[in-house]
C-alpha cells in the first residue's frame, strides 16, 4: 500500500509476490474500507518465500539508504487506534544503501515462521500479518509497500472431547436436561444433542439455540466485551410435555465462525457460547448459556 | 352469516395463501433457472406461512394442501438436481441450515423422499431420521400436519417385502417401526389438543380434534397395507404397540376412534386370532368411552365375517370366540357401573346377532346370552327407558328372524324371562312381533305344550297384565292386536285330534282370562277351530277313537257351548247367535239331535231376549231360517217346535216388508228338496198366503200414510216364490193362484194411483220373461207353464 | 277389456289367518279395474288391503262383517253389463240357484255375484249369469266341506265376458275359464 507524503508521487513501484503465488490458496480479506481482496493463506511454521520487485518510474533515479522487508504480526485495538502491537517482527535486509535506476528484483525468504495466532478481524480488535518493504531515504520519507496475508492454523481432532450434559431449571416451573455431544467443535462441525424435559409447568411457545461470540479486548479498566449473536436456530415449535426429548442438529458451516481465541498475546479473546433459549407464551425468555470450544480442523484427506 | 372469529380466520387464511403463492412464484422462477439457493430460500419462506397459529384445523388444511402441491414441484426439482450432479447427501444437509424448524422439516422430508428414491442410503435409515427429527414440532396442529406429510411422502417408499426399497432381512420390522412411531407421536399430539385452551372452549376443541382424527387413523391404515405385516407380526408387534398407545393416552375421543379404527382397518381374521388381546384392552379404557358401541361394531364385523365365509366358521370355534366375547362384555358391564340399561342390552343384542350367525345351532349359547341379559336386568323391575325397551325388542326379534320358527325361540328358557322386564306396552309390541313371525313363516304350532308356552309369551295381548286396564290404548290399535291374536289361533294345529283338542282347551283357558273386551275377537276363531276338529272326527270311526278319548264331537260341543256362553258376559248376542247356529249345523252333520236342538234353543233365547234392533233382527231371522231349513237331524216334534217359533218371529218383525219376506222365506222350512219327509205343500201355501196378506197390509199402510199405493215389489217377490214351488211340484200351488197374482200385479201397476217404481217394473217384466222362457222350454216344464198367460 | 276381480268369504281372522301366499303374489295393484266383494271380509284390514289393489270396490254385507254399513245388495254397470252383488245369506234356501235367479231378476242384472256357500259356481240361466267366487281363503263353511281357496277374474269385453276361476288345489293354482255372451238387451234400461 502506498501512502502519500504531501503531494508527491512515489518515485518507484514496489511489488511483492510470492513464489507459490499461483498455487497457494487465496482467501478474501476485508479491508478497512469495506472492500475485500484475495490474499494468500499461510499456516504457522510455513516458509514465506517470494520476491520484491522495485521499479523506478521512467527516468527517475532513487537514492536510498537500504531496502528491507519485514514480516509483521500485529494486533490493533480499536480503542487505541494507530497503536499496533507487533507480536512478531522479522526482517530481511534486501539491499545496501545505493541507487536504483532500473528494475531490481530481490528474492526473500522467511523460513519456518512462527505465526501462532490466526488473522482476525473483529469488532474491537484486529490481528493481521503483513509483509512490509521499506526503502529508507534521508531527508525525504521512506517508501513503503505492504502486502497482507492471512494466517490460519489447524489443529487435529481433539483426543478428548467430552460431551456437555447438564440439568438446569427453575424450581417448580421448568426442569430440563440438555446434552451437547461434544464440547469442542470444528468450523464445519455439527452440534448433535438433545433437550429432555423433566418438568414443564410453564406454557412454552418455542425453543431455540443461539451461537454467540464474545470478543473481549483490553484488560483491567479498559476491558471491552462485545457479544454478537451469530446464529438463531429454532429447535422446537410448540409446547412439550414432561418426558419429551427434542433432538438438536445444528450445522456450523453456514455461520461465520472463527476458532476460539484465548488470551491472544494477552490482548484479546474470542469465545463461543451456545445459548439455549426457551420462550413462553408471555414472551418471557429462559436461557442457559454454555461455552464451547471452536477449532479449525486439520483435514486428513 | 359468519361470526367475527370466522371472518378473521378467512382473512388470515387469505393472507396466508397470498404469502404462500407469492413465495411460490419466486420459487418457481428459481426452479426454472436452476438456482438451488434461491429455490431453498423462497421455499423456506413459503413454508413459513404454515407456522401460523391463527387458523382452525379446517382452514389450516387448505393452506397445507397448497403447500403440499408446491412441494411436489420442489421434489421434482431436487430429483433433477441430483441427476445434474448435486449430491443428495449435501442437499440433505443444506436444507437443515434453515433457521425456522417447520420449513426446515418440511424441506427435510421432501429431500428425504428423494434420498430414499436414490437408494444411496437404506430407506430405514432415512425414515428413522425423519421421524425422529419431526419431534421438534410439539405444536399439535402443526405437528399433525407435518407428520401427515411425512406419512404421505414415505407411503410408497417403505422397506416392505417385495418393495424396491426392501433392505436386508427384517426391514419390514423397520417399516413397521417407522409407522408405529409416527402414529404414536401423532396420537400424543392429537390428545394434547384436548387440554389446550380454556375449559369453556372444550366443545370447540373436540370438534377440531374430530376434524383431525383421520390424520392419526391413517397410520393404522398404512400399517394394514404393509405386505410384510402378516398375522404373526400383527399379533406380536403391531397390535400390542397400538393398544399400548391407545390405553396409555387415557383420552376418551382417541380411544373411541382408534379402537373403532383398528377394527375397521385390519382383517377380520386377525381380529379373531387376537381376540383376547383386543378384548383385554376394553376394560382398560376410560370409563366415559362408549365401549359398547365399539364392541358392538366388532361383533357386527365378526358376524358378517361368519356370514360371508363358511370356511371361517371353524376358526371361531377354535379361538373360542363366543366365550371370549361373552366374558369381555361381562367385564365391561361390570367396569362401567353407570352404563345405562339400554347400553348393556345393545351389547347383548350384538352378541346375540353374532351367536346367531356363528353358532346358530348352539341354542345353549343363545340362551346363555339371554340369561346374561336377564341377570343384568334383574332387580330393575319393569323398564321405563324407551331406548332400552327398543333394544330388548331388537334382542328378542333376532332369534325369531334367524330361525324363522317360533318353536326354536320357545326352547330358549330365558326368552320369556327377558320379556318379563318389558313394560306392558312393549310387551305387547313384542307379542305382535312374535305373532308376525309365525304368520310370515307359516309356522304351525302343533302341541298343547308349545301353545301353552306361546300364549305365556304373548300374554300381554291375551289379558290385562298387572290387573290394570290400559286406558290409553287406541281403539284401532286394540282391534289390530286382537285380530292378530285371532289370526294366530288359526295357526295352531295338530294332526292328532286328541292333541288338537288339548290345544283348543289350552287356548280357551287363556282367552277366558282376556275379559269381555277381548272375547269377541278371540272366541270366534277358537269356535271355528273346534268346529273344524268336529268335522275331522266325523270322518273317523267312533270305535277307533277309543273310550278314554277326550276328543269326541260331544265333548267338543260341550266345549263350544261354554265358549259361546262366555260371550254373553260381553255381551255380543248377535255374534253368539251366529256361532250357536254354526254349532247347530255342525251338530246336525254329526247326527247329534239333542245337541243341535240345544244350540237352536240358545239361539232363540238370544233372539228373543237380546236382539232388539230391527235390522239385526231381520238378519238374525234369515240366519235362523236358513240354518233350520238345512237341518235334517230333527225329528218331527223338534222340527215343528222350532219352525213354529221361527215363523212366529218372522211375523212379528217390525216393518211389514221385512215381515213379508221373512214369512215367505219360512215357506222353505216346509219344503226341503232332498228330504221327502219335509215336503208339506199345504204349509208352504199357508206361508205364501200369509205373506200375501202382509203385503196387502203393507200396501194399505202406504196408501194411508203417504197417499197413493206403494210398490208392488213384494207381490212380485211372492209371485216368484209361487213359481218356485209350482216348479218344484207343490200341488197346492196351482195355475189359478199364479194367474191371479199376475193379474193383481198388472192391475196395480197400471192403476193411476200407483207410484212409479221402475225397479218393480223391471222385476215384473223379467219375471214374465222367465215364465215365457219356461213355456218355450218345452218338455215337462213347458207343459207345466203352458197354461199361464202373460 | 275390463278386468273385474270377484272374491269373498275370506273370514279373516275368524276362520282364516290370511289370503294364501300364492294368491297374494298374483294380486298386484294396478292390474284390475274393479273389485267385487261378496262380503264376510271381515275386518277393516282386509278392506284396506283390497282397496289398495283397486280403489273401485263394491262390497256387500256378510253376516260376520265388522263394518255394518256395507249395503245388503249393490248394482252397477260395467261396459255393456249390469252387475249385481249380494252376500247370499239373505237368499233362502242358501245356495239354491232358482232362488238366486229370482234375486237376479229382482235386481235386473246380467251378472249376479254372490257368496256365502264358499263354493265356486258359475251358472247360466235365461236371465243371466250367477257367479259365486267361493272363499278366497278356503275358510270353513257349514254348508260346504273341503273348501279350496278360490277367486274369480272377469274379463268384460263388449258383449262377452270371460270368467276365469283360480283355485288353489294341493298347493297349486289351477285356472279354468268359462265364456258367456250376452244378447243385446230388449227390455227398458234404467
Amino acid at each position: 500500500m502506498n501512502y502519500l507524503i504531501g503531494a508527491f508521487k512515489p518515485p518507484c513501484n514496489i511489488s511483492i509476490s510470492f513464489v507459490d503465488g499461483r498455487t497457494r490458496k487465496q482467501v478474501p480479506l476485508k479491508k478497512e474500507n469495506g472492500q475485500s481482496m484475495m490474499v494468500p493463506l499461510f499456516q504457522s511454521q510455513e516458509n514465506i518465500v517470494g520476491e520484491v520487485v522495485i521499479e523506478p518510474i521512467q527516468g527517475k533515479k532513487v537514492e536510498h539508504n537500504g531496502v528491507k522487508i519485514e514480516l509483521l504480526g500485529q494486533i490493533e485495538l480499536y480503542f487505541d487506534r494507530g497503536n499496533f502491537y507487533d507480536f512478531t517482527s522479522l526482517v530481511r535486509e534486501l539491499d545496501v544503501p545505493g541507487e536504483l535506476y532500473e528494475r531490481k528484483t530481490y528474492p526473500f525468504e522467511f523460513s519456518t515462521v512462527e505465526m501462532p495466532y490466526e488473522s482476525y478481524n473483529g469488532v474491537n480488535v484486529r490481528l493481521r500479518y503483513i509483509l512490509k518493504v521499506t526503502i529508507s531515504r534521508n531527508y525525504v520519507g521512506n517508501i513503503v509497500e505492504y502486502q497482507d496475508f492471512v494466517v490460519r492454523n489447524y489443529t487435529p481432532l481433539p483426543s478428548i472431547n467430552n460431551s456437555i450434559k447438564m440439568e438446569v431449571g427453575i424450581e417448580d416451573c421448568l426442569h430440563i436436561e440438555f446434552e451437547y455431544g461434544k464440547s469442542k467443535y470444528h468450523l464445519k462441525d455439527v452440534i448433535i444433542g438433545k433437550i429432555y424435559f423433566l418438568l414443564v409447568r410453564i406454557k412454552i411457545k418455542n425453543m431455540e439455540l443461539e451461537i454467540r461470540r464474545r470478543e473481549s479486548t483490553g484488560s483491567g479498566p479498559n476491558t471491552y466485551v462485545e457479544t454478537e449473536t451469530l446464529a438463531k436456530f429454532e429447535l422446537m415449535d410448540g409446547a412439550p410435555v414432561r418426558g419429551e426429548s427434542i433432538p438438536i442438529r445444528l450445522f456450523l458451516s453456514p455461520y461465520e465462525l472463527t476458532p476460539t481465541y484465548r488470551n491472544i498475546n494477552n490482548k484479546f479473546s474470542v469465545k463461543y457460547y451456545l445459548n439455549l433459549v426457551l420462550v413462553d407464551e408471555e414472551d418471557r425468555r429462559y436461557f442457559k448459556q454454555q461455552e464451547i470450544t471452536v477449532y479449525r480442523l486439520l483435514e486428513t484427506s | 352469516m359468519m361470526s367475527e372469529v370466522a371472518q378473521d380466520e378467512e382473512k388470515w387464511l387469505g393472507a396466508g395463501i397470498a404469502g404462500l403463492q407469492q413465495n411460490a412464484f419466486y420459487m418457481h422462477r428459481a426452479l426454472d433457472s436452476n438456482n438451488l439457493r434461491d429455490a431453498l430460500k423462497y421455499s423456506a419462506q413459503m413454508l413459513s406461512e404454515l407456522r401460523t397459529s391463527r387458523l382452525s384445523p379446517h382452514k389450516y388444511y387448505e393452506l397445507y394442501m397448497r403447500a403440499f402441491d408446491e412441494l411436489r414441484k420442489l421434489e421434482m426439482f431436487f430429483k433433477e438436481e441430483t441427476r445434474r450432479g448435486c449430491s443428495i447427501v449435501d442437499l440433505y444437509e443444506l436444507v437443515q441450515h434453515a433457521g425456522n424448524i417447520l420449513p426446515r422439516l418440511y424441506l427435510l422430508c421432501t429431500v428425504g423422499s428423494v434420498y430414499i428414491k436414490s437408494k444411496e442410503a437404506p430407506a430405514k435409515d432415512v425414515l428413522k431420521d425423519l421421524v425422529e427429527m419431526c419431534r421438534g414440532i410439539q405444536h399439535p396442529v402443526r405437528g399433525l400436519f407435518l407428520r401427515s406429510y411425512l406419512s404421505q411422502v414415505s407411503r410408497d417408499k417403505l422397506p416392505d417385502i417385495g418393495s424396491e426399497y426392501e433392505g436386508d432381512a427384517d426391514t419390514v420390522v423397520d417399516a413397521v417401526e417407522f409407522v408405529l412411531q409416527n402414529f404414536t407421536e401423532m396420537n400424543k399430539l392429537w390428545v394434547r389438543m384436548q387440554h389446550q385452551g380454556p375449559a369453556r372452549e372444550k366443545e370447540k376443541r373436540e370438534k377440531e380434534r374430530s376434524e383431525l382424527r383421520d390424520l392419526v387413523g391413517k397410520n393404522l391404515h398404512v400399517l394394514s397395507q404393509i405386505e410384510g405385516v402378516d398375522l404373526e407380526m400383527y399379533k406380536e408387534t403391531v397390535l400390542p404397540r397400538v393398544l399400548e398407545q391407545v390405553v396409555n393416552c387415557k383420552d376418551e375421543l382417541a380411544q373411541y376412534y382408534l379402537m373403532d379404527c383398528i377394527i375397521q382397518v385390519f382383517p377380520d381374521e386377525y381380529h379373531l386370532q387376537t381376540l383376547e388381546t383386543l378384548l383385554g384392552a376394553y376394560p382398560q379404557l376410560q370409563p366415559s368411552v362408549d365401549v359398547k358401541t365399539v364392541l358392538s361394531q366388532l361383533m357386527e364385523r365378526l358376524s358378517n365375517y361368519a356370514a360371508s365365509s363358511a370356511e371361517a366358521l371353524p376358526e371361531f370355534l377354535q379361538v373360542e370366540a363366543f366365550a371370549k366375547l361373552n366374558n369381555a362384555i361381562g367385564k365391561v358391564i361390570e367396569a362401567q357401573v353407570d352404563m345405562p340399561v339400554a347400553g348393556a342390552v345393545t351389547l347383548y343384542s350384538s352378541l346375540l346377532t353374532f351367536t346367531l350367525h356363528v353358532h346358530p345351532d348352539r341354542l345353549d349359547y343363545v340362551d346363555q346370552v339371554l340369561g346374561a341379559c336377564v341377570k343384568k336386568l334383574s332387580g330393575k323391575g319393569k323398564l321405563e327407558d324407551s331406548r332400552a325397551t327398543k333394544q330388548i325388542v331388537a334382542l328378542l326379534s333376532a332369534p325369531l328372524e334367524k330361525y324363522n320358527d317360533i318353536m326354536t325361540a320357545l326352547k330358549l328358557s330365558n326368552y320369556p324371562r327377558v320379556m318379563e322386564y318389558l313394560d306392558n306396552g312393549t310387551n305387547k309390541v313384542m307379542a305382535v312381533v312374535i305373532i308376525q313371525s309365525i304368520m310370515k313363516n307359516n309356522t304351525c304350532v302343533s302341541t298343547a305344550d308349545k301353545v301353552e308356552a306361546l300364549f305365556e309369551l304373548i300374554k300381554g295381548l291375551i289379558k290385562d297384565l298387572d290387573g290394570t286396564f290400559d286406558d290409553e290404548l287406541d281403539e284401532e290399535d286394540f282391534k289390530e292386536e286382537q285380530n292378530s291374536v285371532a289370526r294366530l289361533i288359526q295357526m295352531l294345529y295338530s294332526d292328532d285330534p286328541e292333541e288338537m283338542f288339548k290345544i283348543i282347551c289350552t287356548v280357551r283357558k287363556h282367552i277366558l282370562t282376556g275379559g269381555p273386551k277381548r272375547l269377541p275377537f278371540t272366541a270366534p276363531p277358537l269356535v271355528f277351530s273346534a268346529l273344524k276338529l268336529v268335522r275331522r272326527l266325523q270322518g273317523q270311526d267312533e270305535n277307533v277313537v277309543g273310550e278314554e278319548a277326550l276328543a269326541t264331537p260331544k265333548k267338543i260341543f260341550q266345549f263350544l257351548n261354554q265358549i259361546i256362553e262366555a260371550l254373553s258376559t260381553v255381551p255380543t248376542p248377535e255374534l253368539a247367535l251366529r256361532l250357536y247356529l254354526q254349532c247347530a249345523e255342525a251338530a246336525n252333520d254329526s247326527d247329534l239331535e239333542p245337541v243341535a236342538y240345544e244350540f237352536f234353543t240358545q239361539a232363540y233365547i238370544l233372539y228373543e231376549e237380546e236382539i232388539s234392533d230391527s235390522k239385526a233382527q231381520v238378519t238374525a231371522i234369515h240366519l235362523i231360517i236358513g240354518t233350520l231349513q238345512r237341518m235334517h237331524v230333527f225329528g218331527v216334534e223338534n222340527r215343528d217346535t222350532l219352525t213354529h217359533k221361527a215363523t212366529g218371529y218372522s211375523a212379528k218383525l217390525l216393518k211389514k216388508p221385512d215381515q213379508c219376506r221373512a214369512v215367505y222365506a219360512c215357506s222353505h222350512l216346509f219344503w226341503v228338496d232332498d228330504q221327502d219327509s219335509v215336503k208339506d205343500g199345504e204349509r208352504v201355501l199357508l206361508c205364501l198366503k200369509r205373506a200375501l196378506r202382509i203385503a196387502n197390509a203393507a200396501q194399505q199402510m202406504t196408501n194411508a200414510t203417504r197417499g197413493g199405493s206403494g210398490s208392488v215389489t213384494l207381490f212380485v217377490e211372492i209371485l216368484n216364490k209361487y213359481l218356485y214351488f209350482f216348479e218344484k211340484g207343490n200341488p197346492q200351488v196351482n195355475i189359478a193362484a199364479i194367474q191371479g197374482l199376475i193379474e193383481l200385479i198388472t192391475t196395480e201397476m197400471q192403476s193411476d194411483t200407483s207410484t212409479q217404481d221402475p225397479a218393480a217394473d223391471a222385476f215384473f217384466a223379467s219375471t214374465l220373461r222367465y215364465i215365457q222362457f219356461q213355456k218355450q222350454k218345452g218338455g215337462v216344464i213347458g207343459e207345466k207353464y203352458e197354461p199361464i198367460k202373460v | 277389456m275390463v278386468l273385474v276381480l270377484a272374491l269373498g268369504d275370506l273370514h279373516i281372522p275368524h276362520r282364516a289367518p290370511d289370503l294364501p301366499a300364492k294368491f297374494k303374489s298374483m294380486l298386484v295393484p294396478g292390474k284390475i279395474q274393479h273389485i267385487i266383494c261378496t262380503g264376510n271380509l271381515c275386518i277393516k284390514e282386509v278392506h284396506d288391503y283390497l282397496k289398495s289393489l283397486c280403489p273401485d270396490m263394491h262390497v256387500t254385507r256378510g253376516e260376520y262383517d265388522e263394518d255394518a254399513r256395507y249395503p245388503e245388495t249393490k248394482t252397477f254397470t260395467i261396459g255393456q253389463f249390469k252387475l249385481g252383488v249380494c252376500h247370499g245369506h239373505q237368499v233362502i234356501p242358501w245356495g239354491d240357484l232358482d232362488s238366486l235367479a229370482m234375486l237376479q231378476r229382482q235386481l235386473d242384472v246380467d251378472i249376479l255375484v254372490t257368496g256365502h256357500t264358499h263354493q265356486f259356481k258359475a251358472y247360466k240361466h235365461e236371465g243371466g249369469v250367477v257367479i259365486n267366487p267361493g272363499s278366497a281363503t278356503g275358510a270353513y263353511s257349514s254348508i260346504t266341506y273341503d273348501v279350496n281357496p278360490s277367486f274369480v277374474l272377469m274379463d268384460i269385453d263388449g258383449l262377452r265376458v270371460v270368467v276365469y276361476v283360480y283355485e288353489l288345489i294341493d298347493g297349486e293354482v289351477k285356472v279354468d275359464k268359462i265364456d258367456f255372451k250376452k244378447t243385446a238387451t230388449t227390455h227398458s234400461a234404467h
